[in-house]
């Protein structure tokens, strides 16, 4: 198998793949050089010198008769849930529980490399426009047979185009593609696993890799591993810009997930001593309490699609602070507000793209579309999509460790710990609904803009804003698991009186 | 920002409570001087590239720690990870100053079993009529600690780049010399990345076997 051949870590390949574009390919092709390519050789050492997607939708159809070997392969090791509705990106506020809530964070290891293949999912999805695949298909041809021929790989047809693709995903693509939906479940799920044991490469850290690394260690990682990635490239610049986990570490989110950690870890051990010291009626007691906030914390109404499609700006601002006057902390979600208005205000006034309140410009806007989109490239749209949901979720999570601080440190206040979790849950809905709906405005930008676009340029990008959208609002949800110890001692030292640490 | 920089240094910014960190930090990490600033709650971050000699960047991060008595638990976790670091005092108040021993004390006892190359700043020297702190007793004071000794404005915008810069420069030193070395589970200093140097022998290996192409 090739992927015996391509086992190192993925940042190695990454790496050396570029050089082997730098040999090889960018000779001939000068024009592969073009910075609108890099997040694409960012993602995927693909050899080709163009945009690397062509193959991809090629590799749905030919193997659609192979993939159900591989799938079973993958379901002896893992099998995945099939609960989730099958109706597209609409619902990503589903997946990306069950994504989340199942400490998906993971996800992000194998950063863009997984990108790639998510695509495929993101195919059946709907997200592309199926019209387009036919056309891709005939080129995916083409470049399959030139790749198997690049690689010397003892692979053939279908698989032959993973070969090329990031190592760590190599494996987990060939799940992936046996079905929509599923496949994104199992990404959530599985990745971590299916790189532990498909990827050598991933020795040295495999320790980290297992359900009891944290979510910071397995972000770290990830980080790093793009940043010694950059470092081996020569345009840095350019293509930091889609690297999110390098900017949610610039937003100082790493940081901050950290710190939380810490407090989230200290609090737990103090919430073991103190059951530990308690017996009878009085541990019955707590340990009821403590059950009540767990329940706070179960995000059981998450899933629930009373959810409005799209809320004005004012709405998520009021919402978010509304939520936080309720939990009686002094610290105050302005920049959380500021970053995302942000982001809605660059979408409005650079694409001149209408938000949907305000629809009656839009035939006015109509005419200055046009010529403002050409400004900024599909390339520019997602790398700024790419950086505010780092940002957003960099600041969500300075928010909670924040409130974890002055929950433990903070002066006594008029709030039970319970109201507390209740206020902090919803929250994390509010936030991770916010990161859906933003993401889906930048995918209609990137819509929009790339209209002439061929759909194996578009459609990666559009797939790398949903991937990063559901990767954010999974760690804001293991960023807000962080916070139940902390609620917890919180409520045990109300309780008891017992003097603040 | 660049991702490229030789090593990258955690440096933690402690003092009384408004003495100014926060405002020297951001003087320094943003560039401007924030009139008004709440407290800061626990612990917050801030980076920066600092080229020290041409082309020789390192990475600063910068933990800017509340004053306040009530965090201390939270800051103290930090003093271990932290291979510099800038005590701050402010020089209009003598309080701040008498209270820079107990600061060193504080983290004498949690940094062990490492050391904080430390740096004292009297800050707020723009406010130099309202001067409680000569020049002379604070110098005095570093020099029983072994610290250098720099008089800074976050508003002013004086001697903050210096106070940093000095400081990553001789911690720099320290590492070059191998007096502070990059171990195992302890961030205080960790190794960069130099652009197009390949890394591992492994990819030699792999790139010049891809290549075959």
């Amino acid at each position: 198998m090739s992927d015996k051949d391509d086992i190192e870590t993925p940042v190695i390949t990454e790496a050396s793949s570029i050089l082997e574009d730098g040999n090889c390919e960018l000779a001939p092709n000068p024009e592969s050089a073009e910075q609108s390519a890099k997040p694409e050789v960012n993602s995927e050492p693909v050899v080709f010198t163009r945009k690397r997607p062509e193959s991809r939708p090629s590799i749905d159809l030919e193997t659609s008769e192979v993939l159900p070997v591989e799938a079973s392969q993958a379901a002896g090791k893992e099998t995945v849930s099939k609960d989730v509705p099958q109706t597209g990106w609409g619902y990503w506020g589903s997946w990306g529980k069950s994504l989340l809530s199942s400490a998906s964070a993971t996800v992000a290891t194998v950063g863009q490399g997984i990108s790639n293949v998510i695509e495929k999912a993101e195919t059946s999805l709907g997200i592309p426009s199926p019209s387009e695949i036919s056309t891709e298909v005939k080129h995916a041809t083409g470049e399959t047979n030139a790749k198997d021929n690049a690689n010397s790989s003892p692979m053939t047809g279908p698989f032959g185009v993973f070969s090329t693709i990031s190592t760590a995903v190599q494996t987990t693509g060939r799940s992936v593609i046996s079905g929509g939906l599923d496949a994104l479940e199992f990404i959530g799920k599985k990745t971590m696993d299916v790189i532990a044991e498909g990827d050598p490469g991933f020795k040295r850290t495999k320790g980290l890799m297992n359900r009891n690394s944290t979510l910071s260690q397995v972000l770290r990682e990830a980080k790093e591993k793009e940043e010694l990635w950059t470092s081996n490239e020569v345009t840095v610049e350019t293509d930091k810009k889609t690297h999110y986990g390098l900017l949610f570490d610039e937003f100082q989110g790493l940081s901050h997930l950290e710190a939380l950690e810490m407090l989230s870890r200290e609090s737990e051990m103090k919430v073991k001593s103190i059951l530990n010291s308690l017996s009878g009626e009085e541990l019955e007691t707590l340990k009821h309490e403590l059950e009540q906030l767990k329940e706070a914390f179960s995000l059981a109404e998450f899933c629930e699609e009373e959810e409005e499609e799209k809320e004005g700006d004012e709405d998520f601002t009021k919402e978010v602070t509304e939520l936080f006057s309720q939990l009686h902390v002094s610290s105050k979600p302005e920049k959380l507000a500021r970053a995302r208005n942000n982001a809605y205000e660059w979408m409005s006034t650079s694409l001149g793209k209408p938000l949907e309140e305000k629809e009656e410009g839009e035939k006015q806007l109509e005419t200055e579309k046009t010529e403002q989109i050409s400004k900024n490239s599909i390339e520019d749209i997602h790398a700024f999509a790419i950086r505010s949901l780092a940002e957003l979720t960099a600041c969500s999570i300075e928010l909670f460790h924040k409130t974890a601080a002055l929950v433990l440190h903070g002066q006594k206040q008029e709030v039970t710990a319970l109201e507390r979790s209740r206020a902090l849950s919803q929250m994390t809905i509010v936030l991770c609904k916010e990161l859906s709906s933003l993401s889906k405005e930048f995918t209609t930008c990137l819509t929009t803009a790339g209209v002439n676009e061929k759909a194996d340029i578009l459609n990666p990008l559009i797939t790398a804003v949903f991937l990063e959208a559901s990767n954010s609002a999974s760690y804001i949800q293991d960023a807000f698991q962080l916070l139940l110890p902390v609620l917890e001692i919180s409520l045990i030292e109300n309780k008891t009186e017992l003097p603040e640490a | 920002m660049e991702a490229i920089w030789l090593y990258q240094f955690r440096l933690i910014v402690i003092g009384d409570s408004t003495v100014g960190k926060s405002c020297l930090i951001r003087r320094f990490t943003e560039g401007r001087f924030a009139q008004v600033s709440d407290p800061t709650v626990g612990v917050d971050f801030f980076s920066r590239l600092v080229e020290i000699e041409p082309g020789k960047r390192i990475k600063l991060q910068i933990w800017d720690t509340a004053g306040q008595e009530r965090f201390r638990s939270i800051t103290r976790a930090y003093y271990r990870n932290s291979v510099g670091g800038l005590l701050l005092f402010d020089i209009t108040n003598r309080r701040s100053f008498q209270n820079v021993h107990e600061w060193l004390e504080e983290t004498k006892v949690h940094v062990q079993p490492y050391q904080i190359v430390f740096v004292l700043v009297g800050h707020k020297c723009d406010l130099d009529t309202q001067r409680q702190v000569t020049r002379h007793e604070a110098e005095k004071l570093a020099a029983a600690y072994g610290m250098k000794y720099i008089e800074t404005s976050a508003r002013d915008a004086i001697n903050v780049e210096k106070a940093f810069t000095d400081l990553t420069r001789d911690i720099y030193e320290l590492v070059k010399r191998g007096d502070i070395t990059i171990q195992e589970g302890w961030e205080g200093v960790k190794s960069g990345f130099v652009p197009n140097v390949v890394h591992s022998s492994e990819e030699v290996v792999k790139s010049e076997r891809r290549c075959l192409c």
